[in-house]
């Protein structure tokens, strides 16, 4: 009897002391715990583009703070759809904790993404989005207000009846479709305003240059074009200096660059919506983070977006937007 | 077991007394360990901070005392002054020599500094002269408004520190640049323009950008207005994803002050520089302390084993102390079932030995008092079947049968039937009932009738005499006791002397006893025989020693032994016998 007693005694208190030794053990090696392993795939590594540039940074700075082992990978240009498929692939091959994604095309990454989240992969879009419900959480500028926005910068500006045309850079990315969208939006409900079909410029500054030009010599009684992105804005402005119709053509546009910045400087572009990279590395890559310790993250978190003017842009806030830190 | 009666127990109680000690002990120490390592950790790391701090002000100082230097240098120059107080010059040729005499002197001072982006020479009159001559003015770009040239003005004189800040003023060029700015005076006090050096920003961010204070601990600089002239996370602080405690920052000199901000607190240590910017170090507090759950975890987790093993100690400590007595324990039960072949180990610890020992003599004499009783028991059953064979000694059967058969034969019937009658009321006597215990009334009956008998028998050689006061009649004695001594005193005493013999049975009450004597004058005994008659008997010695010793015994083991009997004897002149007995019982009390 007393036997017995003694043997469950013993007993529980040895299997205590291994609980609490196997608790310290774990612990110890708990505490090493294996950092958060990121993939951040964006539309293009080009050092030129400053916009994937201060998006890398803002990756490297949350990547610092949340302690996450982050690579950033890129396909060459924005159109190389097939690069980036082949990018989203070999990353999942390396099972990484999470992928953050910047598509190049809204519907063709589709079933590569969604592989990602089937193979357990916390999929977190940021920029540009993609045709499908699964990506855990998108971090992007609201396109179609950042849209809205250069739309009723241009109503602003305009004065008098006319034509605006807006030249497009890629025809089924999902940031340049929402933005065409709200643009369109605001300038329709404008009765002295035609809208022209919107213009592609098939990723090249050159051609949206061109697009322009033929377009303003076309049609004299244009008043105002809208590039939805940086080359599309450049483009469009060279086009205006070289044709001196800064007075006569306002020109809206979007993002920032050196380019931008002198077409502003000049007097040549009157306004731009400016996205916040910067903001949008960060924050994808937090919300990454956050989504592989298991939290609740947010389905949509917005950047945010900024019109720029010739008035404003030396301001403290907006120069670091404006005039990005990079490889300076 | 139940809890309770479990709670009870000695090794439980220690067990628990010592775990609650230990636990009690291990937690405070646990307690006051991790604050002292916390305040430990903590101050190191402010002091590692402030160090750092300070160098980086130390830097920052020598590229700030740099540009100070120049604007000194440019301030002082006699062709600054000249260029720009004559608004006419004699000649084109006097006009570009002083502008190059300028500009080579704000060249010599940019020939070996990188981080200098540029040193310019703004002339109220709307000259411009640079030491990077191939900076040309952008068109569209006012210097009246921006902020260094403003600044310069308003400070009259004093050289003027901006934040750091994109340079809009060359054609082409967007620098992020810090400038040092200052107001061209001429001796006589007449206003002349301004003066500008321009540091590049990326000298600065190269130097922060790699200083952590611990993994997520960082530095940033504010100028005396609030305005941030560095911080890593700029672009996070201006879109509010990130806020920092500026006017704390601003209204401590130097020091150190820690936010409120729970598990994100933050550690500032501000140091001001003599140039208007303060430099201050961000740490995160929960991050100084190692990981400080990290730390606090262990501290619980070691506490944990810590305590496991105190229970395991005090377990087999308690179990030391606790078995001797259990073990005791076991052995008392047994005890308790009647084994008294036990003897209990006894244990090294003194208290417990002790009372092992004292356990074991106390097992050995309820042992030893136990054959006792068993061995008393067996004698008094022998002494009885004896006294049974004493009082139908058959000799005296055959005897007194004679008697009554030549009685018969010489026709005496009358004494036939007197002897009959009192042989007959001596076997009722002797046999009847099982009462051990029968009144001296009785007992003094039945010695008459065995008197009687031995009178007719013997005739004139025996005489008797009975003489015993009313008043001890009624005490209780052992029966058939006082017949074996008679016997002895006619067949030992009387039957050996020559002549007739007198045997007197008397009686005298004490206080507490009675004593009854039984005399004979017969042939007495000598000295030894005497004294050999009450010891324990001899197998071998037959006849009068076994009878009176058998009476003797019973009476001691009936009454204790201090009753009993006593013999006085002369040889040649008698003996005297004297039976004790206590006065405890009455007949009548017994019958009710």
């Amino acid at each position: 009897m007393i036997g017995s007693k003694h043997k469950i005694w013993v007993g529980s208190i040895v299997a205590l002391l291994l609980i609490g030794g196997a608790l310290v053990y774990g612990f110890g090696g708990l505490s090493k715990q294996k950092t958060i392993d990121v993939k951040v795939i964006i539309k293009s590594m080009d050092a030129s583009v400053e916009f994937w540039q201060v998006l890398i940074d803002g990756v490297q700075e949350a990547a610092q703070e949340f302690d996450a082992n982050v690579q950033v990978w890129g396909s060459d240009s924005e159109t190389d759809v097939d690069g980036q498929i082949a990018l989203v692939e070999k990353a999942i091959e390396q099972h990484p904790d999470a992928i953050v994604l910047a598509a190049n095309d809204y519907d063709r990454l589709v079933p590569v993404a969604e592989k990602a989240e089937k193979k357990g992969i916390k999929l977190i879009i940021v920029d540009s989005g993609i045709r499908s419900e699964k990506p855990r959480s998108v971090v992007a500028t609201d396109n179609v207000k950042a849209g809205r926005e250069a739309g009723q910068a241009m109503l602003q500006q305009l004065s008098g009846k006319g034509k605006v045309a807006i030249i497009s850079y890629v025809k089924n990315a999902a940031s340049h479709i929402d933005r065409e969208k709200g643009v369109r939006s605001v300038l329709a409900s404008s009765p002295d305003i035609e809208l022209l079909d919107t213009s592609y410029a098939e990723s090249s500054e050159q051609n949206a240059y061109l697009m322009a030009k033929e377009l303003l010599l076309k049609h004299s009684d244009v008043i105002g074009i809208v590039g939805l992105n940086e080359p599309t804005s450049v483009g469009a402005g060279r086009a205006i200096r070289e044709l001196n119709l800064k007075d006569k053509v306002m020109l809206i546009g979007f993002d920032s660059s050196f380019n931008e910045i002198t077409l502003l400087d000049e007097g040549v572009m009157k306004a731009t919506v400016i996205q916040r990279p910067f903001q949008m590395g960060y924050l994808s890559v937090k919300t990454a983070v956050e989504a592989v310790e298991g939290k609740k993250v947010l389905k949509v978190v917005d950047t945010g977006s900024l019109v720029i003017t010739k008035k404003n842009m030396y301001e403290e806030e907006n120069q670091k937007l404006l005039f990005p830190f990079v490889g300076n | 077991m139940g809890i309770f009666k479990r709670l009870r127990s000695i090794q439980t109680n220690m067990v628990l007394a010592s775990v609650f000690l230990i636990v009690l002990t291990i937690f405070i120490m646990s307690i006051i360990s991790y604050y002292l390592t916390k305040d430990a950790v903590q101050s190191k790391a402010q002091a590692y901070t402030t160090e750092l701090v300070k160098q980086v002000n130390n830097n920052i100082k020598s590229y700030v005392n740099g540009m100070k230097y120049m604007s000194d240098l440019a301030a002082g120059n006699h062709s600054v002054q000249e260029y720009l107080s004559n608004s006419t010059f004699s000649s084109l040729k006097e006009e570009k020599g002083y502008k190059e005499a300028i500009s080579d002197m704000l060249e010599s001072m940019l020939a070996s500094r990188t981080d200098i982006a540029s040193a310019n020479v703004f002339g109220y009159g709307g000259q411009f002269v640079s030491g990077r001559k191939e900076l040309e003015l952008n068109p569209y770009i006012d210097i009246k408004t921006l902020g260094w040239y403003k600044n310069a003005q308003a400070a009259e004189g004093q050289n003027v520190l901006s934040p750091s800040h994109v340079q809009p003023v060359f054609k082409g060029r967007y620098p992020w640049v810090v400038s040092l700015s200052r107001e061209l005076i001429s001796k006589d006090g007449k206003k002349l323009g301004v003066f500008l050096v321009d540091l590049n920003f990326s000298v600065m961010n190269d130097m922060f950008k790699d200083i952590r204070l611990g993994q997520r601990g960082y530095l940033f600089i504010v100028d005396s207005d609030g305005k941030i002239v560095y911080h890593p996370q700029q672009q996070l602080v201006y879109s509010n994803l990130k806020s920092e405690k500026i006017e704390e920052v601003l209204a401590i000199k130097s020091g150190t002050f820690t936010s409120d901000e729970g598990r994100d607190s933050r550690m500032y240590t501000v140091q001001d520089s003599d140039f208007g910017w303060k430099i201050v170090g961000v740490s995160y507090v929960n991050e100084l302390v190692g990981n400080q759950n990290e730390i606090r975890l262990s501290f619980v987790l070691w506490g944990l084993v810590c305590v496991l093993i105190a229970i395991v100690l005090s377990f087999f400590l308690s179990q030391r102390v606790s078995k001797p007595i259990k073990r005791l324990q076991d052995s008392m039960k047994e005890v308790e079932k009647g084994n008294f072949d036990i003897h209990v180990m006894v244990p090294k610890s003194i208290e417990i030995g002790r009372l092992a020992r004292a356990f074991n003599i106390m097992v050995g004499k309820i042992k030893e008092l136990m054959s006792q009783v068993v061995h008393d028991q067996e004698q008094k059953r022998k002494s009885e079947i004896n006294a049974l064979q004493a009082q139908i000694n058959p000799h005296f059967l055959y005897n007194t049968l004679d008697s009554i058969v030549w009685m018969a034969e010489s026709n005496k019937s009358k004494e036939v039937v007197l002897m009959t009658s009192a042989l007959a009321k001596l076997f009722r006597a002797s046999i009847s009932k099982g009462e051990e215990l029968v009144s001296i009334r009785t007992e003094m009956e039945h010695i008459a009738n065995y008197l009687m008998i031995q009178k007719m028998r013997y005739k004139n050689k025996l005489d008797y005499e009975i003489d015993i006061g009313d008043t001890v009649y009624d005490y209780k004695t052992i029966k058939v006791i006082l017949q074996p001594i008679v016997e002895n005193a006619i067949y030992h005493g009387i039957k050996k002397k020559h002549g007739p013999g007198l045997i007197r049975i008397t009686a005298e009450e004490t206080a507490a006893d009675i004593h009854i004597h039984i005399e004979d004058n017969g042939n007495g005994m000598d000295e030894e025989k005497l004294k050999s008659l009450l010891l324990p008997a001899r197998d071998a010695e037959e006849g009068r020693g076994v009878g009176v010793r058998n009476v003797h015994e019973r009476l001691m083991l009936y009454f204790g032994p201090e009753y009993g009997l006593s013999y006085n004897s002369k040889l040649g002149e008698g003996t005297k016998v004297t039976f004790r007995i206590p006065k405890s019982l009455r007949e009548t009390e017994v019958e009710q």
